[in-house]
C-alpha cells in the first residue's frame, strides 16, 4: 500500500504536529508536576494538579493516540516500512510503551485531579502518586525526545526482514 | 536466480540501544523486586495513608496542617 503524495504529506503534517504536541504537552505537564510536588502554596498545588488532569485527559491522550496513528499509517503507506528499519521499528516500540505507561497513569491522575479540586494538600497528602506522576512525566520526556531525535536522524540499519524485502525487490526488478 | 547478499546484522546504535534498555529493564525488575521501587502498578504509590477516608473535610487530611493560600 501507497498513499498518495497528498494524502502522505497530509498524514505526515498531522503526525509532526502530533508528535512535537504531545513533546511538548508533557513537558507542560511535568512543570506542573514538579510545581505540584515542590509548592508551598495550598493554592497553586491544586491549581497544578488540576491543570494536570485537564491536560493529560484533553492533550495528552489525543496527542498520543493522534501520533501512534499517522505514524503507522506513514510507515505503512511509504517505502520506510513498520517493520524494515531500525529507527521506525524504534519509534513504534518506544511510542506504544509510552502509550501503555500513559494510560496506566492516567487513573492516578485522575484521582489526584479529583482530590486537588476538592481538599486541600497537606505536605504528606499522596505524595507517593505525586512523585510516581513526575517521574514518569519525566520518563515521558526523555523518550518522545529520542523519538524526535530518531524522526530528524534517522539512523541507518535494516532489520533482517526489511533486507530480505529489498533484496527480493531488486532481484525482481533484475533483468 | 543468484542468491540473496547475507544480510550484514543490526548496526552498532541498535546493539548499543538493547543493550542501555536491557540495564534499564534489570534495573527496574530488580528495584521492584527488592521493593526499593515499591509495589508496582497504577495505584502502587498509594499506601492506606495516601487513599483520603470518607468524610474527611478541608485542611484536615493527613494529620498535618494543611499548606494554606499564600503560605510562603
Amino acid at each position: 500500500m501507497t498513499l498518495s503524495p497528498r494524502l502522505r504529506k497530509s498524514t505526515l503534517t498531522v503526525h509532526v504536529i502530533s508528535s512535537v504536541g504531545l513533546l511538548g504537552a508533557v513537558a507542560a505537564f511535568l512543570i506542573l508536576a514538579v510545581a505540584g510536588l515542590v509548592g508551598r502554596d495550598a493554592q497553586t498545588v491544586r491549581a497544578a494538579y488540576t491543570a494536570n488532569g485537564l491536560t493529560a485527559w484533553f492533550l495528552i491522550v489525543p496527542l498520543s493516540y493522534a501520533a501512534l496513528l499517522t505514524g503507522i499509517i506513514q510507515s505503512l503507506g511509504t517505502k520506510w516500512g513498520l517493520f524494515r528499519h531500525y529507527w521506525v521499528l524504534a519509534k513504534l516500540l518506544l511510542t506504544v510503551l509510552a502509550v501503555i505507561v500513559l494510560l496506566l497513569q492516567m487513573e492516578g491522575i485522575t484521582y489526584l485531579a479529583g482530590v486537588a479540586a476538592e481538599t486541600t494538600f497537606s505536605d504528606a497528602d499522596l505524595i507517593g502518586l505525586r512523585r510516581s506522576i513526575g517521574l514518569h512525566a519525566a520518563g515521558g520526556v526523555l523518550v518522545l525526545l529520542a523519538t524526535t531525535i530518531l524522526s530528524v536522524c534517522k539512523p541507518r540499519g535494516m532489520t533482517r526482514y526489511g533486507w530480505r524485502k529489498q533484496n527480493e525487490a531488486r532481484a525482481a526488478l533484475a533483468p | 536466480m543468484a542468491d540473496l547478499p547475507s544480510y550484514p546484522g543490526a548496526p552498532r546504535w541498535v546493539k548499543v540501544s538493547a543493550i542501555v534498555v536491557a540495564v534499564l529493564v534489570l534495573l527496574g525488575v530488580a528495584m521492584i523486586v527488592t521493593g526499593v521501587g515499591g509495589p508496582h502498578g497504577p495505584w502502587r504509590h498509594m499506601s492506606g495513608n495516601d487513599i483520603p477516608p470518607t468524610g474527611v473535610t478541608e485542611g484536615t487530611r493527613g494529620g498535618q496542617a494543611p499548606l494554606e493560600a499564600g503560605n510562603r
